[in-house]
């Protein structure tokens, strides 16, 4: 059930000038994600994979070409108006989690939404939703140092949710991540593309993470390597639904 | 020089703009703060400075001493401005001769109220027994040989005396009440037995009355509280009897002894002479008139009349000497304060870069992590600062000191001075706790929200 | 000189903490000049944070040797003397002191009326009188610029009796002698009412009511201390006392009240007694007793009003400052060693001992301390007196104060030992790092 391209990006060059010397990160790139889609972007370190996804978060800006989301055409926004377009639209995750160590896990979920016009009721309602999604509501007044990295990673998916955003980046999500946890994150990702249909863009360049991708596209110096990729669409395993319920509850009864 | 003096003159402007500056981002983050607009919470700064609380204890301690040292000086001069505003009382016109800088250097004939023209007569109020209320003193400043002094310590003290034709009248002048005994009878002396080497003599003192502020100041050489009606005490060549001491603890009158015109007189070579007189009119405006009318009578002497008001407000050249004084040390610590208080800031924030990197990135804007950054300096400098006007508050205000009002150099009253901590004084050491955290804040916090989210992340 | 160091106990301290600073300083860079280049290195590493610590450093120190430099300049000039000191003859019992001009003659060793007990004790370069003499410039403007304070006295004694004027041109004071209306002038005085050596002034006195006088400055005192003061001779002032008599047929009112106070100087504080005891129980003076003592103690005498303000000075605020100093560095190095736990670990594992940790982070912070504080005192040292004219808080009759050489070992001292305070318990901390921990949280 795909409906139309979420994201299109359309003839994207990105370089950056060191002195004299230009180094080109993204050549001619385009690329387009269907709503709904769980989009694996693998390639090599320096293949501009991480710039590529920033630029679809609106975190950086293309040298050239386009980057529309929706009906947006985000490349062209003024900072300001990316930052608040990012608030409402994007939800990060980190390969580091990056949660703020003095905030209760609560605190940092509830951090994006003190940007947008919410009653407290409201902001508490989704910070509760959004934790009982990732399993974490038993923990939630833990500060970060207290929680183990798999669950930091839930609190940053969460975090990730809480906005409803449009348009979900995960960047090496399980690059600091034991086998286990890993796989539990992975799990969770799966769930939300499937049962809240969220668009997700996940940059690896660990294959067992990208397998859980509907769609994996390569990146190469800064190109898309034709051929490599699929387009394929692959239902999300069905077990893992399962075994994210599985952890919740075993984290309750901990 | 000139190339020093133009440097200066830069420095001095730059320093002025990032005041000026810091002043209006810090009034903006509290704006924030309190305004409802989207910010970054304030309990993610409170729970850092708890997490860092030892910097934060160290940070927050130096605006104690800073601001608490002010708040202790500003009392200091707030209670020498508040003698000079106290003494006096409104209505009383007082003479002196024309062209003495101070009282002291005063010199006057005895006069009487009548000779002067009916009009200005007319000007003075009565007591009920129908007297003017008008008096005239002598004063002197001598010296008081300190009683079993301590071994390399001062032997001498400088003490004000007053002498008065009529002390009832000059206390109704000068609305001064005792505090306790009486005051010194018409004549002046009594007889007296004291101790001399151990054996009991008699002999004649001259009656006087004390401050309540140099009353304590005896007493302190005795290992009294306060020497009080009865006791005997030697002035210049002569023993005085103490019949009474006097509440006047915040004017001027404090540090003084009172006693009979005559007795300081003979004592001092003043036969027939008086420093100043001091007349009573119905109100400040009357008294204005009466100083003008005064001050073109002529007389023998040459007068120069001025309210007594108007009189103690000119005492202030000390006061204000004192203030700038404690302005530019109060400066200079400040100084050292905003330095520490951005050492403490730019550690916080090298500290968390990433956590800055995060906020920008969930869509946190720039004013806002200046908002945040600036406001927890704010708060630091507040903690600090408020603990330093407490401390001072509760070990000095009413405190008591001695110190000198003047209206210019050389001259000059020793007065007896009460420390206060009031509003004013609060008021500033607040203003001061605000500009030093808000400049102590304000650079960190621009490089707080400077980065770039991207590269804070690396 | 020495005698002065030995009167200042805080100054004596000052220099010795500061000689072992440099010397403990040099011993480590000479023994161990890997570690020291470490320290330097360290320092370099957060520029901005040591840049803020030297300022806030430099900038107390440079306060604190400003109050110093009043307090100790008060202390001088009250700490009693054993030799060669000079005595004051005042007014026994009142102030200001008001003597018949006769009272000088029986102490005067140059009058017929000398007392013969003094014979030997007071020599001839031993006397000194002045009478004060204020007046206005402009009689109907009486501006702090119109007003001129006058010491009036016998030119010859100004080189042998007035202090720091021993080294006057004897040429200004020859001019003085043969001008009978001549007058020297401060430079400050003299910018202030605008004129220059050669012009004559009008002064309208304020004190000597109808004494007014025409004066030629003949010459400029020296900078500093002087800047604002007068010199008259006393010939010219007596003449026109006499004058007054003469012409209004009845003595001015202070005619008898002409002297204001006399100076002696005298060997020992034995002489200092007996000429004491001599002059205060002499039956020439029972008309207006005198009283005779110490210049010092007569000064000490003027400074008590000012005595709580000094007790809070010295001890409420200098105190202060300093603790505050300390705490900023404390800050700034507790910082740096937090930054730098893991490294502190890798160091011990490389075999470092805990006393080397110790010494390179006390190091660090007391090197910067002592060089911003000596820093700052030089600076305050050539800027305050050279630039500056000295601190012009005027205090009793100190118009100006002067930074004396030994501001540069306060300086050093305070620097290094707010330093050596502020960090040694993180330094202490930093040593007793544990490798394991450290690790563990690394890991």
């Amino acid at each position: 059930m795909q409906g139309q391209p979420i994201v299109r990006v359309r003839g994207v060059h990105k370089y950056f000038t060191r002195g004299e010397e230009q180094i080109d990160v993204l050549k001619n790139l385009s690329l387009e994600v269907p709503e709904g889609e769980f989009l694996g972007l693998m390639g090599p370190s320096g293949s501009g994979k991480t710039t590529l996804l920033n630029l679809i978060a609106g975190l950086d800006r293309p040298s050239e070409g386009e980057v529309w989301i929706r009906d947006q055409l985000i490349s062209k926004m003024s900072e300001a108006a990316l930052a608040s377009w990012r608030t409402r639209n994007i939800g990060f995750i980190f390969q580091f989690y990056h949660l703020l160590p003095v905030l209760t896990a609560y605190e940092n979920v509830e951090l994006p939404l003190l940007l947008l016009p919410l009653s407290s009721a409201e902001r508490q309602k989704q910070v509760l939703t959004a934790l009982d999604l990732v399993g974490l509501t038993n923990r939630m007044h833990h500060r970060p140092g207290q929680l183990s990295g798999g669950q930091q990673q839930r609190v940053g998916i969460a975090r990730a949710v809480v906005t409803d955003p449009t348009l979900i980046v995960a960047d090496e999500p399980t690059g600091d991540l034991d086998a286990h946890s890993a796989e539990e994150i992975l799990n969770l990702l799966c769930e939300l593309q499937k049962s809240l249909r969220k668009t997700i863009l996940l940059v690896t360049h660990d294959p067992r993470a990208a397998e859980r991708a509907q769609r994996i596209v390569h990146l190469d110096k800064g190109r898309l390597v034709e051929g490599d990729t699929s387009t394929a669409i692959r239902p999300a395993p069905v077990g893992a639904v399962a075994g994210m319920q599985e952890t919740a509850i075993k984290q309750q009864g901990s | 020089m000139i190339v020093l003096f133009g440097l200066l003159m830069v420095l001095g402007a730059i320093i002025a703009v990032i005041v000026v500056a810091s002043i209006l981002a810090s009034l903006f983050a509290v704006g924030v703060a309190v305004a409802p607009v989207h910010k970054v919470p304030i309990r993610y700064n409170l729970r850092n400075m708890q997490v860092r609380w030892k910097t934060s204890l160290v940070t927050a301690l130096a605006f104690t001493i800073v601001v608490g040292l002010l708040t202790v000086m500003l009392a200091f001069v707030k209670g020498m401005d508040r003698l000079t505003q106290d003494s006096g009382v409104p209505g009383n016109v007082l003479v002196l001769a024309d062209g003495a800088t101070d009282e002291a250097w005063s010199n006057l004939p005895p006069a009487s109220v009548r000779q002067l023209p009916d009009d200005l007569q007319r000007m003075i109020e009565k007591n009920q027994n129908g007297d003017f209320l008008a008096t005239q003193e002598v004063f002197v400043i001598c010296t008081h040989m300190i009683p079993n002094p301590n071994p390399g310590g001062r032997k001498r003290r400088f003490v004000q005396m007053r002498g008065l034709d009529n002390v009832l009248i000059a206390a109704d002048v000068h609305q001064i009440e005792l505090e306790s005994g009486e005051w010194f009878s018409d004549a002046g002396v009594r007889e007296v037995t004291r101790n001399h080497n151990g054996s009991s003599i008699k002999d004649t003192a001259l009656e006087v009355v004390l401050g309540n502020g140099i009353a304590r100041t005896f007493g302190a050489d005795v290992g009294k509280d306060s020497l009080g009606p009865g006791d005997i005490v030697q002035i210049g060549p002569r023993f005085w009897y103490i019949t009474g001491v006097m509440k006047a603890s915040n004017s001027a009158f404090g540090s003084e002894l009172w006693t009979k015109d005559r007795s300081v007189q003979e004592l001092f070579g003043r036969a027939n002479s008086y420093n100043s007189y001091v007349v009573r009119t119905k109100s400040e405006e009357i008294a204005e008139q009466a100083s003008k009318l005064l001050s073109q009578f002529r007389s023998e002497r040459a007068m120069k009349a001025q309210t007594e008001r108007q009189y103690y407000s000119n005492l202030t050249a000390t006061n204000d000497q004192f203030r700038y004084a404690i302005l530019f040390v109060a400066i200079i610590m400040a100084v050292g304060g905003v330095l520490g208080v951005m050492n403490t800031m730019f550690a916080a924030i090298s500290q968390r870069t990433k956590d800055i990197g995060v906020l920008r990135l969930l869509g946190f804007r720039r004013w806002q992590i200046l908002a945040s950054f600036l406001l927890e300096s704010l708060v630091l400098a507040f903690v600090g600062g408020a603990l330093g006007m407490l401390v001072a508050y509760l070990l000095f205000d009413g405190a008591t000191a001695n110190s000198i009002v003047s209206s210019g150099p050389g001259g000059g009253k020793s007065i007896v001075l009460r420390l206060t901590v009031d509003g004013s004084v609060l008021l500033w050491g607040l203003v001061f706790t605000f500009v030093m955290g808000a400049v102590g804040g304000l650079i960190p916090s621009l490089s707080a929200m400077r980065l770039k989210p991207l590269e804070s992340l690396k | 000189m020495i005698e002065q160091l030995l009167a200042n106990p805080i100054t004596l301290l000052c220099l010795v903490i500061s000689l072992a600073v440099v010397v403990a300083g040099l011993v480590f860079a000479i023994t161990s000049p890997r570690l020291f280049l470490l320290v330097i290195k360290n320092l370099r590493r957060n520029l901005v944070r040591t840049m803020l610590t030297c300022l806030a450093t430099m900038v107390l120190v440079a306060m604190v040797t400003m109050i110093w430099t009043v307090i100790y300049t008060l202390d001088m000039v009250t700490t009693e003397k054993s030799k060669d000191f000079k005595l004051v003859v005042t007014e026994r019992w009142q102030i200001p002191s008001q003597m018949p001009m006769t009272h000088a003659d029986y102490v005067n060793p140059e009058s017929p009326k000398f007392l013969p007990e003094l014979k030997g004790m007071i020599g001839p370069n031993d006397f000194m009188t002045w009478s004060f003499y204020g007046g206005t410039l402009d009689p109907t403007k009486f501006t702090r610029e119109n007003l001129l304070f006058m010491f009036v006295m016998n030119p010859k004694h100004i080189r042998s009796m007035m202090d720091e004027l021993d080294t006057l041109d004897p040429a200004l004071v020859k001019k003085l002698e043969d001008t009978r209306t001549g007058v020297l002038l401060g430079p400050e005085r003299l910018a202030m009412i605008n004129k220059k050596v050669g012009e004559r002034i009008k002064v309208t006195s304020l004190n000597y009511k109808g004494i007014n006088l025409e004066l030629e400055i003949v010459g400029e005192l020296p900078a500093g201390r002087y800047d604002q003061s007068a010199i008259m001779s006393d010939a010219y002032f007596n003449d026109e006392l006499d004058k007054y008599a003469r012409t209004t047929g009845q003595k001015h009112p202070l005619d008898n009240k002409r002297l204001n106070l006399i100076w002696l100087r005298v060997r020992d504080r034995d002489t200092f007694n007996r000429v004491g005891e001599i002059v205060e129980n002499s039956p020439y003076f029972s008309d207006r007793p005198v009283k005779v003592e110490t210049a010092s103690s007569g000064i000490g005498a003027w400074l008590d009003a000012y005595r709580d303000l000094l007790w809070g000075v010295k001890w409420l605020l200098v105190p202060a400052i300093l603790v505050s100093m300390a705490l900023v560095v404390a800050n700034a190095i507790s910082i740096s060693v937090r930054e730098r736990y893991t490294e502190m670990a890798v160091l011990k594992v490389l075999g470092f001992r805990p006393n080397s940790i110790l010494t390179l982070v006390l190091g660090e912070s007391m090197l910067v301390g002592a060089l911003a504080g000596f820093g700052a005192a030089l600076l305050a040292l050539l800027g305050i007196n050279f630039a500056l004219g000295g601190i012009k808080f005027p205090i009793a009759f100190f118009p100006a104060f002067f930074v004396p050489i030994w501001a540069l070992a306060w300086g050093l001292a305070m620097g290094a030992g707010a330093a050596f305070l502020g960090s040694i318990l993180p330094a202490q901390k930093a040593c007793s790092v544990k490798v394991s921990e450290v690790f563990s949280k690394v890991a």
